[in-house]
């Protein structure tokens, strides 16, 4: 009865713990920060590749973790500004250059609705997040005496995302953003599978936050 | 005697049970209903009639071929919700034809007939890239008051899904679906203007509107 409480202590420490991922944030910055009272942010995904597609809820996860109004940043959740702005910034017509901005503004609804919105910076996220390798073997077995698993899997993840952020009032490139993320996770079966998960997408996504929340606040404000 | 004869009765009986449980498990189908957003812009100055079809309402995609597993694919609830949702916020009034071309109602400068011309689709395992994709394209049609054509054109919707995203094939198609179904609205909205014969369509609206204006005021 022990070895089996003991057994399941380890297995959910193990579950707990998770596999090794590194991230390396890289930043090209041609204006400082001037996200002010009342302005917002939207974090969209670029969507127009036929290979690959920014995932979702990576773009959540980079809203979410960035959103903090008491710091003065305000992100407009993706699909909420999407819908708002149908169909001006779908995968066929969103902008893909600063200068198509112009072109979008010269619609007086999209214009008003963008203020209305308090849009100061777009930031467009592109990338994905792919298994690049996987190797190993786990075999499960069920008999009268009972079940188990043995054997051992592992399989490696990386992440490469670039944020550009459009500064939507001047009209310009701020700057950008890369997140590189890599990991490996693994998973020795003995009797129970135990998964030691590489969250690189999840790292990515918080090394990004946390850079772009950096990037857009004002220098004093940032450092807060 | 009586007891054997039962027994094949319950034999081709449940032999009937799994062929037809095996057949249902090769069949999928996905009822697509979604709801749209109204685009933003300024809306023409017309007042169109648009004629949305039985057919078309209740639109189902069917394919049951030797390389492929049997697909019953219902698109019409949602592509109803998309073309009144985008014509309505395009002009400056519609009204929607529960028949066409008889009680064509007085005003109406256009009447707009869309018609499902194609839907593909691609699975995961047939393209080797783990996304689901679907193409639909749709024949439109625009008469004016007299039942004559004024323009026919063409317009190609794209949508495409990862499977990471999803849990079944049913629903990963269902998004793309939808996902093709906005891009179709978007490019019937900002490629409407650009059908030669429609722009010549409301240019003449408009200087006839502007023409008629200094009258009214006088």
């Amino acid at each position: 009865m022990k070895f089996l409480s003991a057994f399941f202590s380890v297995s959910v420490l193990a579950l707990l713990s998770s596999g090794c991922t590194t991230v390396v944030i890289d930043e090209y910055r041609r204006s400082t920060g001037e996200l002010a009272l009342g302005d917002s942010v939207v974090i969209l995904g670029r969507r127009h590749s036929s290979d690959y597609e920014t995932e979702p809820d990576l773009i959540d996860c980079v809203g979410k973790t960035l959103h903090n109004p008491s710091a003065g940043v305000n992100v407009i959740p993706e699909q909420q500004f999407v819908d708002a702005m149908y169909p001006w910034f779908e995968p066929r017509t969103a902008p893909m250059h600063i200068k198509s901005l112009d072109k979008l503004m010269d619609i007086p609804d999209v214009r008003d609705r963008m203020e209305k919105y308090g849009v100061k910076y777009i930031v467009w996220i592109d990338g994905s997040t792919e298994t690049t390798s996987s190797a190993g073997s786990i075999g499960c077995s069920i008999g009268t005496a009972g079940a188990g698993c043995f054997g051992f899997g592992t399989w490696d993840k990386e992440s490469d995302y670039e944020a550009s952020v459009w500064d939507f009032r001047d009209q310009e490139l701020s700057g950008k953003i890369s997140a590189d993320a890599q990991g490996t996770s693994y998973m020795p079966a003995i009797v129970v599978p135990i998964p030691l998960i590489a969250r690189v997408q999840n790292n990515a996504c918080k090394g990004m936050a946390a850079q772009l929340q950096e990037f857009l606040l004002p220098p004093q404000s940032a450092s807060r | 005697m009586n007891r054997l004869l039962n027994g094949f009765g319950a034999i081709r009986y449940f032999t009937l049970v799994a062929t037809v449980s095996l057949l249902a498990a090769c069949s999928h189908t996905v009822s697509v209903d979604g709801e749209f957003p109204a685009p933003v812009g300024s809306p023409h100055p017309l007042t169109v009639g648009v004629y949305l079809s039985d057919d078309f309402r209740q639109f189902t995609y069917s394919e049951n071929r030797d390389d492929r597993e049997e697909w019953n694919i219902n698109t019409g609830r949602a592509q109803k919700n998309l073309f009144e949702t985008v014509l309505g916020s395009m002009f400056k009034e519609t009204v929607n034809l529960a028949q066409y071309p008889s009680n064509l109602p007085q005003g109406v400068d256009l009447v707009i007939v869309p018609e499902v011309r194609e839907l593909q689709f691609t699975m995961p395992r047939e393209t080797r890239v783990n996304i689901f994709e679907v193409w639909i394209k749709y024949d439109m049609h625009a008469y004016n008051q007299q039942g004559d054509s004024v323009a026919e054109w063409v317009i190609t919707a794209y949508g495409k899904t990862p499977t990471a995203f999803l849990k079944s094939q049913e629903a990963a198609l269902a998004q793309a679906i939808n996902v093709a179904l906005r891009d179709a609205g978007a490019t019937l909205y900002t490629g409407f203007e650009r059908v030669p014969e429609l722009q010549a369509f409301i240019a003449s609206k408009e200087r006839a509107l502007s023409m008629k204006q200094p009258g009214d005021n006088e």
